[in-house]
């Protein structure tokens, strides 16, 4: 199968300017709508960089957004904001996120999360009727650790054999949670668990209806290290990036490359916000892979521009020939190599639950700009800048 | 098959077989704690702690000289950054400069009668390392001891004083209580009280305490908050009133009094070889701890002096008073049992505490994650999904599109899978959500090496080349192509992973890795397949491409 059945001669460059404008149009339209630096700002920013607590409770009954904000600032815990999930039937997901103020240390951010820890588990009726602990939040350990003491099925041996039977019992229990991330009734608890150890966690154990799935606590000394950090790290990347290039091509090439991959990064930035998603370390890195994608897409067409230079039937021709013809001969791959990744990142998206979407969002963008910004951000700006500053005949005596 | 081939297929298998060992079976690939569920801690040594340590050291031992000198009218007091040695007289001089001017570390500096010691830069440097190092080994062993399997503890941050805690199972229950065990130091020493003055102070601050005493505190003492005994046995209706009453609140520290101590410390932390939870015929909780032999000399000592003058004695932790004690008499061997306000739990992590060695200095905590390990088995499903469909679609598409040459890239791929496990496997690396993502990306970016040489060849057999002649020039030809492309996206993974950490670090692994495998497979695998077909059937006219 082919896509061009014979070699396509699309005059991509007669409309260079046309889509310069345009596509750095729609990114000063993305970058305005989202506002950064402005208090309306729609730039959401995960805790890990403004520091802060960031958590996520699963509740069993029903709870209204309402109910919990109210019960927090009861608590005395402020600026707390909470955001409803999607989750599973019979259950109801909260993120709740508290900005870290200025000068708090280790001691004041441990108050608080036991503050808003005490208030969460309050909002659980059943906390106030039955003082036992509650067996959805209890971890392997202290429950094998309870049963350790008490030596439940009188196991002998040393102390190593005899935590080991009990680990795995309780690894048992835990691992009976399912899907849900809970047991409801008694008769979920594992079927070939030994009576004894069942009967004990019926008697002193209740079912509670409030788990913590993901906590997440940043100081805000560490969180203004972590933007420095990744801050640094997209700086590094694109130096590496346009000095290998420069190395590599020569100087048009390298400044082709960067503005389109500056342009396909401020392109995916634009949408990532406007879609309401949220930056975090993993959504850094992964604009760290578009970076590396968006690159290597460009090098394609670079490469055959540089290949075609060399060859006599372009020597006498125009820049612009020469690059229209290079796009045109790597238009199929072009096409096909970003289908393969774009397949991987659409999965990524669709299938890859709430951690995972984030994450592919840039890079599924990443794939569709890098795709065309190679022909249309990339190749002109090589074509501009050499009828600027050099002329064909010093880009084939670099190349 | 002639030896060529022959050789590449015994290489490519051999890579292959070497890879399988690091991965099967596939429990040995080390899941990360987003996707087994765990805490995560990132700890930072409070080096400032151990200085300040350091020189109130100094100063007891100043002061311990001076009286076994006998040397009057002397004071030592320390601060947060010097030790004054005040009251020195022309007569007294050259006895005082005598013994300060052993401690090496410390920079002097005469300001009329008073001496002032500073440490000298090389000397804190070498308190905090010892610091550091210290905590590294001390949580080891705490964690150990409390029980968590695998446990993961390593030293990070530029200035080699921060330590990364990962212990995966544990859950929010002992959240908590492991984050005491982590930052508290630990430090436990024993003082005689002062005979000079009354020696329980019943207030609550020490400006009041301090007024209490007269407004200076008598030469060789130092005033200690005792902390407000809990009962043992909290009732459940206790524990709703206090939940009622200040959530979060009930973790603060309450002063019953305050206590006038002696500088001297009789013996510390250091000297106990062994401690354990115990109780005593009332029922109560005690430390039950043995002293080594230095430490039950002290004992002794110390048991001697409180019984024959009727004193009473203090145990400290981290400066604060947990008990105190009278002896009726000297008490010889080193058994000693500290009768305190704890619960069962606190008597488990006090002795815990003691057993394991004191930290210089306090930890801070920079960074807390949990995991719940449904949520996170609830990742490892969306992820796995992901990918497997990922992979399916791609490898569909390949054979559609290049029908044979398709199933080329297919074992082409299918050998890169195995080098990318193969290498996470051998590097130890942690598989983590994002690295799953990594993985599944690098996949549908080296099936782009593929599809540069098909398309290459296509373009060369529509040339009018040779079949031999068309893959020939395909793989030359695109040899650079794939290498600047690789080597593009091997500097963005590089860096991830020197500035990413936990999750992110994973995925930075994952596609370093996938880049390498990539390069592999596509030119030295996929070439070598097209050679051995091309042997077969020599001469061949066409190819399904």
């Amino acid at each position: 199968m082919r896509i061009f059945e014979k070699l396509p001669h699309i005059d991509f460059m007669k409309w260079k300017g046309v889509a310069l404008a345009i596509s750095w149009g729609i990114i000063i339209l993305c970058l305005l709508l989202a506002r950064p630096f402005t208090s309306h700002s729609r730039v959401k920013v995960g805790m890990q960089f403004t520091g802060g607590i960031d958590m996520m409770v699963r509740f069993r009954i029903p709870m209204e957004a309402d109910q919990i904000r109210s019960a927090l600032q009861n608590g005395g815990v402020n600026g707390a904001v909470l955001v409803r999930y999607a989750s599973p039937a019979g259950t109801e997901d909260y993120s709740i996120k508290v900005k870290a103020k200025e000068g708090q240390d280790s001691k004041d951010s441990t108050a608080q999360i036991n503050k808003i820890l005490d208030v969460l588990k309050a909002l659980d009726p059943q906390s106030k009727t039955d003082s036992r602990h509650d067996l959805n939040t209890e971890s392997a350990l202290a429950l094998s650790g309870k049963w350790y003491d008490a030596n439940l099925l009188g196991v002998k041996g040393d102390e190593q054999s005899r935590h080991a039977v009990y680990d795995g019992w309780a690894g048992k229990v835990t691992e009976a949670r399912g899907a849900k991330g809970a047991i409801t009734d008694y008769s979920q608890l594992p079927a070939d668990l030994p009576q004894p150890l069942k009967d004990m966690v019926k008697k002193e154990y209740r079912l509670g209806n409030m788990t913590l799935g993901r906590f997440e606590s940043f100081s805000p000394s560490i969180s203004g290290e972590w933007t420095r950090k990744t801050l640094a790290a997209v700086f590094w990347a694109s130096v590496a990036i346009l000095l290998y290039v420069m190395f590599r091509f020569t100087m048009s090439f390298a400044v082709g490359g960067i503005v389109s991959l500056i342009h396909d990064v401020l392109m995916a930035l634009g949408l990532f916000v406007l879609f309401g998603y949220e930056f975090s370390v993993p959504v850094v890195a992964s604009f760290l892979i578009l970076m590396g994608y968006s690159m290597s897409d460009t090098i394609v067409v670079f490469d055959r521009i540089r290949e075609n230079s060399h060859k006599p039937e372009y020597r006498r021709v125009t820049i612009t020939k020469l690059v229209n013809d290079s796009i045109n001969q790597t238009l199929s791959r072009t096409i096909l190599t970003s289908l393969s990744v774009l397949f991987v990142a659409f999965c990524l998206l669709v299938f890859g639950g709430p951690a995972l979407r984030d994450l592919s969002f840039p890079i599924f963008i990443g794939v569709i700009t890098g795709t065309y910004s190679s022909i249309y951000i990339a190749a002109p700006v090589v074509v501009y800048w050499d009828q600027w500053f050099g002329g064909k005949d010093k880009l084939k005596q670099h190349a | 098959m002639s030896k060529r081939s022959l050789f590449r297929l015994v290489w490519t298998l051999l890579i292959c077989a070497a890879c399988a060992y690091f991965f099967v079976p596939l429990s040995k690939v080390r899941l990360g704690l987003d996707l087994r569920g765990g805490v995560h801690f990132e700890l930072e040594v409070q080096g400032q702690e151990a200085l300040e340590a350091d020189l109130r050291d100094t100063r007891d031992r100043i002061q311990e000289r001076l009286q076994e000198k006998a040397i009057t009218g002397v004071t030592v007091k320390s601060d947060t950054s010097s030790v004054r040695v005040d009251g020195v007289t022309p007569e007294t001089q050259a006895a005082v400069t005598k013994i300060i001017s052993n401690f090496g570390g410390y920079t002097i500096t005469e300001q009329g009668p008073a001496r002032i010691l500073t440490q000298k830069d090389f000397y804190q440097k070498s308190l905090k390392e010892d610091a550091n190092k210290r905590a590294q080994q001390i949580i080891e062993n705490r964690i150990n001891q409390f029980g968590v399997a695998e446990p993961e503890i390593t030293p990070s941050g530029a200035e080699g004083n921060r330590i990364v805690v990962e212990l995966p199972g544990v859950g929010e229950a002992e959240r908590e209580r492991i984050k005491g065990l982590l930052s508290t130091p630990g430090r436990l020493e024993v003082r005689l009280l002062s005979k000079k003055q009354p020696n329980q102070i019943p207030v609550k601050t020490e400006a009041e305490a301090l007024a209490y005493l007269g407004g200076a505190l008598p030469e060789g003492t130092e005033l200690f908050p005792e902390l407000v005994e809990e009962p043992t046995v909290v009732t459940n209706q206790m524990k709703a009133a206090i939940r009622a009453a200040k959530p979060g609140e009930k973790k603060t520290d309450n002063v019953r009094q305050w206590v006038l101590l002696e500088t001297k410390v009789y013996y510390d932390g250091g000297a106990i070889t062994d401690a354990r939870r115990g109780q005593d015929q009332m029922g109560t909780n005690t430390v039950n701890f043995t002293l080594n032999r230095e430490g039950a000399d002290a004992n002794a000592k110390l048991t001697e002096i409180a019984s024959n003058e009727g004193r009473q004695f203090a145990f400290l932790l981290d400066r604060k008073v947990i008990s105190v004690l009278r002896s009726e008499q000297k008490i010889i061997g080193g058994g000693v049992e500290i009768k305190g306000s704890f619960n069962q739990q606190q008597a488990d992590d006090l002795s815990l505490k003691l057993k394991s060695g004191s930290l210089r200095a306090s930890m801070k905590f920079l960074e807390e994650q949990s995991m719940e390990a449904s949520l996170g088995a609830d990742s490892i499903r969306h992820g796995i999904t992901a990918a497997v469909v990922g992979f399916g679609t791609i490898i569909l598409f390949m054979l559609l599109w290049y029908k044979w040459s398709g199933l080329n890239a297919i074992v082409a791929l299918t050998v890169n899978l195995i080098v990318m496990l193969g290498l996470l496997g051998s590097f130890q690396a942690t598989i983590t959500l994002p690295g799953i993502a990594g993985f599944a990306l690098t996949l549908g970016m080296a099936v782009d090496a593929n599809i540069l040489i098909f398309e290459r060849i296509r373009e060369e057999l529509d040339a009018g080349k040779s079949v031999s002649g068309a893959i020939q020039a395909g793989f030359d030809k695109v040899f650079w192509t794939i290498v600047d492309a690789h080597v593009t996206q091997l500097f963005a993974a590089l860096l991830l992973f020197i500035f990413g950490t936990g999750p992110v670090k994973g995925f930075a692994v994952s596609l370093t890795v996938g880049v390498v495998a990539s390069l592999f497979t596509s030119i030295y695998v996929s070439r070598f397949i097209y050679d051995w077909v091309l042997e077969r059937h020599p001469g061949t006219k066409t190819l399904s491409v």
